[in-house]
């Protein structure tokens, strides 16, 4: 009897959640006020902007009549900042803060407190080390993942004939650049790269002129040089600069990651034939809807929770296997840019 | 004093603009007026203030500190450090605080005995004691202190008002006492004021100095760690470039950045109308580059206004005559 009315109970339940039983993908209702804070690292670099534009774009769509707060805080003071801004947002009573953490871990006494007033703490770009006061992060790609495009960007402008090439970084305690690198290595142990042969990394240390003289250094060093790949946005137009400067293009091309609007012209005039990002409009406008959608209920910040994001379609939420604990959505993919589609997303 | 010398004083216009934005607050924000708020006010900012009580007596007395912000991460790293080598946190805490008072000493060496300009002397540490505090740390953050630390640094202690509050209130009257009321406080004024007349009438400079810098230099290790308490974890930029808020801060409040003047009620007036303003244009969703302006133009109309003032008084004269 007990488990027949359970089954009746649950019955019931589900009735009441048709596309939850069908479907299991959560999507968002549009048109709902919902107070939201976006958060970066620091105001007045490009990649940030973009992420504002995404987010912009998901609120149109959402139909949010309540305005997206784009508030930073300056580069020289980003950790008070940053921790200022979650504090008074919290005091507001935000419904969902977007944070792209520049604060460590320092950061969790505010976030907590923010969450503990009802806000969601989405994190985005860079997360919350020990993701205390952190609900979920929406991750832009894969570390595994940015070492197999490096490999295969390399692949592609070397050619199958092979050669040798070198890795421009940034700073040689940078853990991102070195987590891709490491990546890279493990890739490149596939045999369909047998014939790439790299013969060096140097560090330029995100300063243009370091990794200017850097990048003519290694093809003082090796005449025969190929490619230089460069996973850093600063270092990637250095060298571009540099092969250009020398007039060594048509010899040794650049590559790595880069923003399209610095890269236009080098890809153009073959310099750098291709280079990869992820774009960080969608990174923003992923992190808006994500966001939105706890806020609203129309989902919960556990694993293995599907949802559709508008244009970018479909998402899981998943443990985080970069962390201890915590959650993280993977956006995902690359965009590898070339001179076909570097002018439309230099816009 | 009568009203017309009252109305001319500095306070007295800190006072005029401390209500205006209070005013402005209250008619812009229905969050500004709860306790809440208040306590989040003074708490995001409560290390500065407490190294800015310090700093206005280095600066009265004729001299500088560059070097508060770098104490400020060098005493939480020392602190984070020793804790994670295994030390006992009271323990690792005095030897931090120890850290602060030696970097103090060696300040005041350079400044009181060897006769180097603090300026330079203060920005030699502000670099020299970032990169301990660097190399201690390294590229990562030390987190994890026991709960008491956590608590003590991000819950209230009396009342509504954490144990930093608490401890900013108790420094602002013993420096108030020291300044305003001991044979001290009077000796810093005329080192401040004429360094040659108080050399030739046989005041021990270098022994008030050292205890300046010395002061300065503790109260900025004590203020690092209730920093590390409140973010409950610490990197090598911990409180970095802090010094320039503090300094600012100082200013505001009246102190002539050429030493002999100023005292501790504009200080804390000063403190007030920063902390009001930031967290009223902080509660308006203004920015942090907007919000460095607007400071940074009181902090010019904080030196044009006296000068100003003056300037049209002696015209007023002129033409009554």
């Amino acid at each position: 009897m007990k488990k027949h009315l359970m089954s009746v109970a649950a019955f019931a339940v589900l009735s009441l959640l048709p596309q939850a039983v069908s479907a299991q993908v959560a999507t968002a209702t549009p048109g709902k006020a919902v107070s939201m804070v976006l958060l970066p690292k620091f105001l007045g670099i490009l990649p940030f902007d973009q992420a504002h534009q995404g987010a912009e774009e998901a609120a149109k769509e959402l139909k949010n009549p309540t305005a997206l707060q784009f508030l930073g805080p300056t580069p020289q003071n980003s950790v008070a900042g940053q921790i200022e801004i979650v504090t008074n947002a919290a005091t507001q009573g935000v419904k969902a803060i977007m944070l792209s953490n520049n604060s460590g871990d320092q950061i969790v006494p505010a976030a907590k407190a923010a969450q503990a007033k009802g806000a969601k703490m989405v994190t985005w770009d860079s997360p919350i080390p020990s993701s205390d006061g952190e609900d979920v992060f929406v991750a832009q790609v894969d570390f595994g993942d940015i070492g197999k495009v490096m490999a295969d960007m390399s692949l592609n402008i070397i050619g199958a004939d092979g050669g040798k090439f070198a890795i421009l970084s940034a700073s040689p305690d940078a853990s991102n650049q070195n987590a891709w690198i490491a990546a890279m290595k493990t890739a490149l142990k596939d045999p369909k790269y047998a014939k790439l042969n790299l013969v060096d990394t140097v560090y330029g240390n995100d300063e243009s002129e370091k990794s200017y003289t850097q990048a003519q250094a290694l093809v003082d060093k090796y005449p025969d040089l190929k490619l230089i790949m460069a996973p850093t946005s600063v270092g990637i137009v250095a060298a571009a600069k540099a092969m250009q400067d020398e007039k060594l293009c048509d010899k040794v091309k650049i590559s790595g990651l880069g923003l399209p609007s610095e890269m236009l012209a080098y890809t153009k005039n073959g310099c750098a034939p291709q280079f990869a990002l992820w774009s960080f409009i969608d990174l923003g406008y992923l992190a808006y809807y994500t966001s939105y959608m706890l806020a609203t209920d129309a989902m919960k910040a556990a694993e293995g929770v599907k949802f559709k994001a508008g244009r970018m379609g479909e998402y899981t939420i998943t443990k985080d296997p970069t962390r201890a604990k915590g959650l993280r959505i993977l956006m995902g993919p690359f965009t590898v840019y070339n001179k076909d589609n570097v002018e439309a997303a230099a816009k | 004093m009568n009203p017309a010398a009252l109305l001319k004083r500095w306070e007295t216009l800190l006072l005029a603009v401390l209500i205006a934005i209070v005013a402005i607050n209250v008619l812009e924000s229905r969050y500004y007026l709860s306790v809440g708020n208040f306590i989040n006010l003074f708490q995001l900012s409560i290390e500065k203030s407490l190294v800015a009580l310090a700093m206005a007596l280095v600066i009265i007395g004729g001299d500088i500190d560059l070097s508060v912000a770098s104490v400020m991460g060098l005493a939480a790293c020392v602190m984070a450090w020793l804790f994670q080598q295994g030390a006992p946190l009271p323990l690792a805490i005095l030897l931090a605080l120890g850290a602060g008072v030696l970097a103090g000493l060696n300040n005041a060496f350079w400044i009181a005995y060897v006769g180097l300009p603090s300026l330079a002397v203060t920005l030699a540490g502000l670099i020299g004691y970032r990169g301990v505090a660097r190399i201690l740390v390294e590229d990562r953050a030390i987190g994890g202190f026991p709960l008491w630390f956590n608590t003590l640094g991000q819950q209230a202690l009396v009342g509504p008002l954490t144990a930093a509050i608490v401890i900013f209130l108790f420094f602002f009257v013993v420096f108030v006492i020291v300044l305003h009321g001991s044979a001290f406080g009077r000796l810093v004024y005329v080192i401040g004021s004429n360094i040659q007349a108080a050399r030739y009438s046989g005041v021990r400079i270098g022994l008030v100095k050292t205890a300046l810098f010395v002061g300065s230099a503790g109260v900025a290790a004590l203020a690092g760690i209730l920093y590390a308490a409140r973010l409950g974890s610490v990197r090598g930029d911990t409180a970095d470039g802090f010094e320039l808020d503090i300094i600012t801060t100082v200013l505001l409040g009246g102190v002539s950045i050429f030493g002999g003047k100023g005292n501790l009620v504009g200080v804390g007036l000063s403190l007030l109308v920063i902390l009001n303003l930031r967290n009223g244009m902080g509660l308006a969703d203004i920015t942090g580059n907007t919000q460095n302006y607007v400071i940074g133009g009181l902090l010019i109309l904080s030196v044009l206004i006296p000068n100003m003032s003056l300037e049209i008084r002696n015209k007023w004269r002129g033409r009554e005559t």
